[in-house]
């Protein structure tokens, strides 16, 4: 089966996740128009991504912004007597702005202030203002962004460094704002009827998700609150914590390797200018309006220009889940079409026939043929990458850790890629997946390892690893674990091995096989299956943690002779969600804590799983990932749904992530490469 | 029987238009003179509220003694005395109602009280500014007020909760305007307040972005009035002329003189609105009635009258009545009408002949058939409007009939009017004194009417009716508590300790009991709780508070309880981070250090995440407050980290090694710590030798602040080889990371002599691939190819292939005798000659 037949499968009516777009957008507009008059706004530069994806320039000027800047030190002039400060809750930009209007008011200038706070207000914000004077002069008002569609099925908050904030800082301000996005959530499409989730947070964030639920029912008025959803049959929340080992890997799909390697950052990546000019129409592609900053920083340095993956481009929805080994085949058969489109049309005698194909040639094929060559061109930047001796040595190391295959070697090459000066990222992602897969380093060789890793990239880099190995994340421990650990970090040791058997996490695939067929979600990392996801299945494709489904359908294809019969015929009816059953002993082996809970409205006790519906209708599965997730497991968790009629999933997450975010988040390095200046609007 | 509707009705414009006056309370003697007051009216049906003119000599005397003070009376529309309370403050510049019936009354000084019809107030302030240069006037509408200052600038407050003054444009006025009026921004296409200043000749419309004059010439006006809906204004100049224009200025409505009207004596007192389309212009003991088309209507009144614009009508209060003046309604017009042929009309005409068993009843249903249903529609429509219980029930009476008639009709409406017109008639009752009619209380929703009452402390009346229109009783129970906490102080009060704290059980028992029995689910329980601590009623209120689930409404009373252990225990439990922060933020501020880490710290592993919050705010805010946090506490790994951290933004060489260090005195306080504590040691010997390469360098190499690697790294770059050598003993840097390093280096500064001399200095730890390799990735291919013959023998051929070196790779292979390997790398020569050049070789070995 080609991808291509896979994605033409018939879509069924899923929920419509642009409704929350257009909710975050009119909030956006009603908030600008409460300020009269034209307005200078002043942006914080890490909401300009997330806005980017919400709305465009233009329909900001549409709504009275005159001009706009980036919240940052130094002075600020507006042309405007309304100022209008967007920005995350944080102290930092709080004492910006009372800079600003103190230097205001020195100069004796008179403005009239705004400060939107995303998601909400904040104590901290109004008591730093108070305290320097300023709160009087500015009016505060929330501007409660969540969920933003990142493609049809991908919500994410578009939170940075959430994992570091949880499991570093133990700051939960996201879990709050997870369960009210979650709420938003349920305000639109009904309550989600059952809730289930694994990890620590997992369970505080459901517990978190009952109690303001009750609170933020409108007395009055009855609403979606009140009733099970019609469209949802249940949320699954998975906290980062129970499954580390997958963001650690390499990711291998399209999409997750252009992260791994270019970088994603709010559904756009930074390619050379040559590969997305000649400029395009489109209007994902409208850098021409970007606010000027106030600094001398140049928006277009190094020549690189902002693309945006949008699901909207139906080539890359065909490439983005593929494992890159298929890329290169698919992008040949994709460009042979291609040519063949204009061959035929070639051939055309008729003026009418010509006109046709002018047409076509202006609209799809135009766009089709751009996209062609973006991805070519992009798939060209790749794969120089992934032939370098350290991306493959990186791979190599990972595939024997995950077969628990000569540790104590694995750690030697590790060693090795530090004197060869790998990237700082790599090492560690290598050095906690070995602690996490064979239950900690023997403690006199991470010692060693230790010192060679703070002489090749710094002292400074001894709190990154007092982090790693802190109690709330532990996954860089030395094995056996020193007599002085809690208890509570002693019991969460990862059962790695026995998982590796349980939930068939490594697939015996040869290279062939693979070719044929994506027999199962481990092709996402060449022959590993993600354990998030393998959760997941354990509670909706319960049959696919056992085996691969896919193998017999293949052998229906083969029986039945036509393929396309098969595709009618051969796809399973979902099964209903009936919690974790029959993976409850497994689950019990990973630590923390595991829900199941039915979501009753209020004062009507339906019976568990008696919630009636039309077996026809294809059910959303929410699955929320606390801590953020990779293109990988999305990639999957795609794969998943793809082999069920009536069971769609909608991903929500935190954030994208990738092993490298996650390290550069924890030892506090700033990526200079999209650069902060840089806004997707 | 009640007189027939059309008694009060009076014709306009040539009998197609009617007006009818509809007395509404008898007020006899119960309200002062209206004359030496200044009143502010409230809109649907609500009290007056009126305080002395002192302007306004009195005789001596009268029933009402002389005050020194200003006092505010407030009065029912049917003339009940609902609140009296005196003002100690400066002088009142003016009063007004909001939505919610409460009074605001601003003084001079800008300070504005929000008084509800118990007493209680909430004081807010206009701010520095207005109270430096003084209030001279405001207007205050139901939703905000706009102010006046003395310097003749306008500042307007929206809503009630203390909201801050914004500042409209400034108008630039020498002089107060002669008269002024605003409309609420709800009923502008802006959504912004205007306001409208009688300057001079002309009007200046005044929003927060511009002043305008509109150019009008036939001012000064001394009255300004804008219509209900915001649409219209009425303008009275110093000539008696009545203008009326659209609120746009674009078109004039109507012109009226009022001097003309012969029996008015004086100056015109109120410039009022009857509904959107008519004028009440007043006079003492006259009121008249301008319509569209300048016809009028007079109404006389014995002594000074006050009127009050409502939005389907006006009401006008006399020395002995209350009335109500209002178009008369289209369904009521059309049915009775005299002479009126309407099918509503003749329904019930119907209705009355079936009543008196008149067979002509049938006949009129015939005749009207297929206009039925909108007939019985009219009169229960018509029933909505009339006042007297019995035309209410006769029109419903009507329709009910019609009805039997339908095949399908849907009673909804039938059985709606029913039901409202019952909870109007009581409302209406005198005692109560709120004469609303049905399009007010459409208008204003039952839950508003609900309020009123509950605010008027007829709990009873409002759970009744909340219970009879099936809405929630919550506001009401949550009023009702309140109340019942201040009854319940004045009758335990001055009692022993004991008896108190059993009358707290007692009340609180009562009022859970209650809210339960009567479903209030979602009561707030903070609410009251707040209410009995603001009586000190300490202990009630904790009582109360152990009921509420919302912890962000629970935190805030708790904290100002002192009770800040639950507090923060609580604001944990919520998971919601910002009310950690504000327990957190208020508890440093208001105790001593030591206390404040102590809560904290004794708090365990239930109060832990916010002890991370706590450091997490510290670490971006108040550094040394967190050094003092876990120095308190002997954490000393987060008290290393903090240092280094701090290190690592230092500038100055000689702090960084200081703070360097001390992060190292931490770690070997730890007895579980000696690995970073060594680490420490040789991160700061480093960081001495690198500012000892610096001056070797005379400072041209920035050394300060590498790694070990990278310093030896810069040493060979910038030749300083010996260096680099002893640092590689000092540090113990393993012979492979040290090659890797060098060759890396001297690859890079193109030192390949130094290169070879280094590659023979010793036999190599990781091999001579890594050479071979590394140039090549450099493009160095020539120098690479002097190391593949020092590599192991089986990857010479590839290696060579790899230096672009196809003779080697040949030779290579015939001496192995390997010929696969040799047909293998003949399939990427670059290219033919060479290719054939090794395809004769193969071709020789066998």
């Amino acid at each position: 089966m080609s991808a291509e037949e896979q994605y033409a499968q018939e879509t069924e009516p899923s929920l419509d996740a642009n409704l929350l777009k257009e909710l975050s957008k009119k909030a956006l507009v009603d908030a600008l128009n409460s300020v009269n008059g034209s307005k200078t706004l002043v942006l914080d530069p890490s909401l300009a991504g997330p806005l980017g994806l919400l709305t465009e320039v233009a329909l900001l000027k549409q709504h009275g912004v005159d001009k706009m800047y980036w919240l940052e030190r130094g002075p600020l002039t507006s042309g405007t007597t309304n100022i209008v400060y967007l920005c995350r809750s944080r102290v930092n930009h709080a004492k910006i702005i009372a800079d600003h209007i103190k230097r205001h008011a020195k100069e004796s200038l008179k403005y009239n202030y705004t400060l939107l706070l995303v998601p909400r207000l904040s104590s901290l914000v109004s008591r730093l203002l108070e305290e320097e004077g300023v709160l009087g002069d500015i009016t505060i008002t929330a501007y409660g962004m969540q969920f933003l569609p990142i493609a049809d099925d991908v919500l994410s908050l578009e939170y940075e460094s959430v994992f570091k904030d949880i499991w570093v800082d133990g700051d939960e301000t996201v879990l709050y704002d997870s369960a009210q996005a979650l709420i938003t959530l349920q305000k639109l499409f009904g309550l989600f009827p059952r809730l289930l989730g694994k990890g620590d947070h997992a369970s505080r964030l459901i517990k978190l998700l009952t109690t303001y639920l009750d609170q933020s029912r409108d007395s009055s008025i009855p609403d979606a609150l009140s009733e099970p959803s019609s469209k949802f049959n249940s949320l699954i929340v998975l906290d980062r914590r129970v499954d580390m080992i997958t963001p650690l890997l390499t990711q291998l799909t399209y999409e997750g390797l252009i992260d791994e390697l270019l970088g994603i950052k709010n559904s756009h990546v930074e390619i050379p200018a040559s590969l997305v000019n000649p400029p395009q129409n489109a209007p994902t592609d409208s850098p021409a309006a970007l606010p000027t900053g106030t600094s001398s920083n140049s928006l277009r340095k190094e020549n690189k220009k902002k693309y945006h993956l949008s699901s909207s481009d139906s080539l890359f929805n065909e490439l983005r889940d593929l494992n890159f080994s298929h890329v290169g085949k698919h992008l040949n058969i994709v460009a042979r079409r291609l040519d063949d489109d204009y061959k035929t049309s070639l051939q055309s005698k008729t003026t009418a026939q010509l006109r046709d194909f002018v047409e076509r040639l202006r609209g799809r094929l135009y766009s089709e043929h751009q996209s062609l060559r973006i991805h070519t061109g992009i798939s060209e930047l790749l794969v120089p990458m992934t032939r370098t001796e350290q991306f493959n040595k990186s791979l190599e190391i990972q595939q024997n850790l995950l077969a628990s295959y000569n540790v104590s070697e694995q750690i030697s090459s590790i060693e090795e890629m530090i004197a060869k000066g790998a990237d700082i990222e790599t090492v560690v992602r290598l050095l906690c997946l070995a602690s996490i897969t064979s239950g900690g380093i023997k403690a006199k060789a991470l010692e060693n390892i230790k010192r060679e890793f703070l002489q090749a990239y710094g002292y400074n880099f001894l709190p990154l690893l007092l982090s790693l190995a802190a109690p709330s994340l532990a996954i860089l421990m030395p094995n056996p674990l020193p007599p002085s650990t809690p208890l509570a970090v002693q019991a969460s040791r990862y059962p790695f091995a026995s998982l590796r058997k349980s939930l068939r996490l490594l697939i015996d695939d040869n290279p062939e096989a693979m070719d044929e067929v994506e027999n199962d979600i481990s092709f996402v990392y060449s022959g590993y299956a993600p354990i998030s996801v393998r959760l997941v299945q354990c509670v909706a494709q319960k049959g696919g943690v056992l085996s691969n489904p896919a193998e017999k359908e293949k052998a229906a294809i083969a029986s039945n002779g036509s393929k396309n019969n098969a595709q009618a015929g051969g796809k399973v009816q979902a099964h209903p969600i009936v919690g974790w059953k029959g993976f409850e002993d497994i689950l019990a082996t990973i630590p923390g804590k595991i829900v199941d809970e039915v979501q009753n409205p209020v004062g009507v006790a339906t019976p568990l799983g008696g919630i009636a519906r039309p077996k026809d209708k294809a059910m959303t599965t929410v699955v929320f990932f606390l801590g953020g997730c990779t293109y990988t497991e999305i990639a999957a968790l795609r794969w998943v749904a793809r082999q069920h009629r009536g069971r769609n999933f909608l991903i929500a997450t935190t954030g994208i992530i990738t092993g490298s975010s996650i390290v550069d988040e924890i030892a506090g390095i700033q990526k200079t490469m999209a650069g902060p200046k840089d806004a997707g609007i | 029987m009640s007189e027939h509707p059309t008694t009060s009705w009076q014709a306009m414009q040539n009998g197609t238009v009617f007006y009818r006056r509809q007395q509404l309370y008898s007020i006899m003697g119960k309200l002062p003179d209206l004359g030496d007051y200044i009143i502010a009216g409230c809109r649907y049906g609500g009290p007056l509220a009126m305080m002395r003119d002192n302007t306004k000599l009195i005789a001596v005397g009268r029933a009402t003694p002389a005050h020194a003070k200003s006092q505010i009376q407030v009065y029912s529309s049917a003339g009940e005395g609902l609140l009296l309370f005196s003002w100690e403050n400066s002088r009142i510049i003016r009063f007004g109602w909001t939505l919610d019936e409460r009074l605001v009354v601003l003084n001079e000084e800008g300070i504005y009280r929000i008084y509800d019809l118990q007493g209680d107030y909430q004081q807010y302030s206009l701010g520095s500014e207005a109270s430096e240069v003084g209030v001279v006037d405001a207007r205050i509408y139901e939703n905000g007020l706009v102010a006046l200052t003395g310097s003749l600038t306008l500042l307007e407050v929206k809503g009630w909760d203390g909201a801050r003054p914004m500042t409209l444009a400034n108008p630039g006025l020498s002089d107060p305007p002669l008269s002024w009026a605003i409309i609420p921004p709800d009923l502008n296409i802006s959504r912004h307040v205007e306001v409208f200043l009688s300057v001079e000749n002309t009007i200046y419309t005044v929003d927060n972005l511009e002043s305008v004059d509109q150019r009008l010439s036939q001012g000064p006006f001394t009255h300004v009035s804008p219509s209900p809906n915001g649409k219209s204004l009425a303008l009275l100049n110093a000539a008696g002329t009545l203008l009326v224009i659209s609120s746009d200025f674009q078109r004039h409505m109507a012109e009226f003189d009022t001097l003309n009207v012969p029996s008015a004596q004086g100056n015109v007192k109120q410039v009022e609105w009857c509904g959107n389309d008519a004028i009440v212009v007043t006079w003492d003991s006259l009121a008249v009635l301008v319509g569209p088309f300048a016809d009028t209507l007079q109404y006389l009144y014995v002594g000074n009258t006050f009127a009050i614009t409502e939005t389907d009508g006006v009401r006008i209060f006399g020395a002995d009545v209350c009335d109500l003046i209002q178009k008369v309604p289209a369904s009521t017009l059309a049915i009775f009408r005299p002479g009126s042929t309407s099918p509503a009309a003749i329904l019930f005409d119907a209705w009355e002949n079936f009543s008196q068993r008149s067979p002509k009843a049938h006949e009129n249903i015939k005749s009207i058939r297929p206009e039925l249903a909108a007939a019985v529609d009219r009169c229960i429509d018509a029933a909505g409007q009339e006042w007297e219980p019995y035309w209410q029930r006769r029109l419903l009476s009507a329709a009910k009939f019609g009805q039997g008639f339908l095949d399908l009709h849907n009673p909804t409406d039938f059985i709606n009017m029913g039901q409202t017109l019952k909870v109007l008639n009581a409302v209406r009752f005198y005692e109560i004194g709120i004469p609303l009619t049905y399009a007010q209380y459409s208008y204003t929703s039952p839950t508003h009417l609900i309020s009123r009452l509950t605010s008027r402390n007829m709990h009873f009346l409002a759970l009744r009716i909340s219970t009879y229109l099936s809405l929630k009783s919550d506001v009401v129970l949550k009023h009702w508590a309140s109340a019942k906490i201040l009854r319940t102080r004045s009758t335990t009060g001055g009692t022993d300790k004991d008896s108190e704290s059993n009358g707290d059980d007692e009340v609180c028992r009562l009022i859970v009991d209650k809210f339960k029995q009567l479903g209030g689910v979602e009561v707030s329980y903070a609410e009251i709780a707040k209410r009995a601590w603001e009586v000190g009623r300490t202990g009630l209120a904790t009582k109360l508070l152990d009921h509420e689930k919302r912890a962000s409404d629970q935190v805030p009373l708790l904290l100002s309880m002192k009770e800040d252990r639950l507090a923060l225990q609580k604001a944990v439990d919520s998971g919601d981070t910002d009310l950690v922060y504000q327990v957190l933020l208020h508890l440093h501020k208001h105790l001593t250090l030591g206390s404040f880490f102590r809560l904290i710290e004794d708090g365990g592993e239930q109060l832990a995440p916010a002890s991370r919050l706590l450091q997490v705010y510290a670490r971006e805010q108040d550094r040394d407050m967190l050094r003092d946090f876990y120095y308190s506490d002997d954490r000393r790994v987060e008290s290393a980290v903090l240092a280094l951290e701090e290190a690592s933004r230092m500038k100055d060489p000689a702090a960084r090694i200081a703070a360097v260090k001390s992060a190292q005195k931490f770690f070997s306080e730890d007895k579980d710590r000696s690995f970073e504590a060594k680490m420490m040691d040789e991160s700061s010997r480093l960081l001495g030798l690198q500012q000892q390469l610096e001056g070797e360098a005379d400072g041209k190499v920035v050394f300060f602040g590498l790694s070990v690697t990278e310093t030896i790294r810069a040493c060979i770059l910038n030749g300083m080889l010996k260096r680099a050598d002893k640092i590689k003993s000092d540090f113990k840097v393993p012979d492979k990371r040290f090659w890797y390093t060098k060759l890396d280096a001297l690859t890079e500064v193109r030192d390949f002599e130094g290169l070879d001399t280094f590659s023979k200095s010793k036999r190599s730890p990781i091999g001579y691939e890594p050479f071979v390799r590394h140039l090549i990735e450099k493009g160095h291919n020539k120098e690479a190819v002097t190391y593949v013959a020092r590599c192991d023998p089986p990857k010479r051929a590839d290696l060579y292939a790899d230096c672009d070196e196809w003779r080697m790779v040949g030779k290579e292979c015939k001496e192995r005798g390997d010929k696969a390997k040799l047909e293998e790398l003949r399939k990427r020569c670059p290219n033919s000659l060479i290719a054939r050049e090794l395809e004769q070789l193969a071709m020789s070995m066998k």
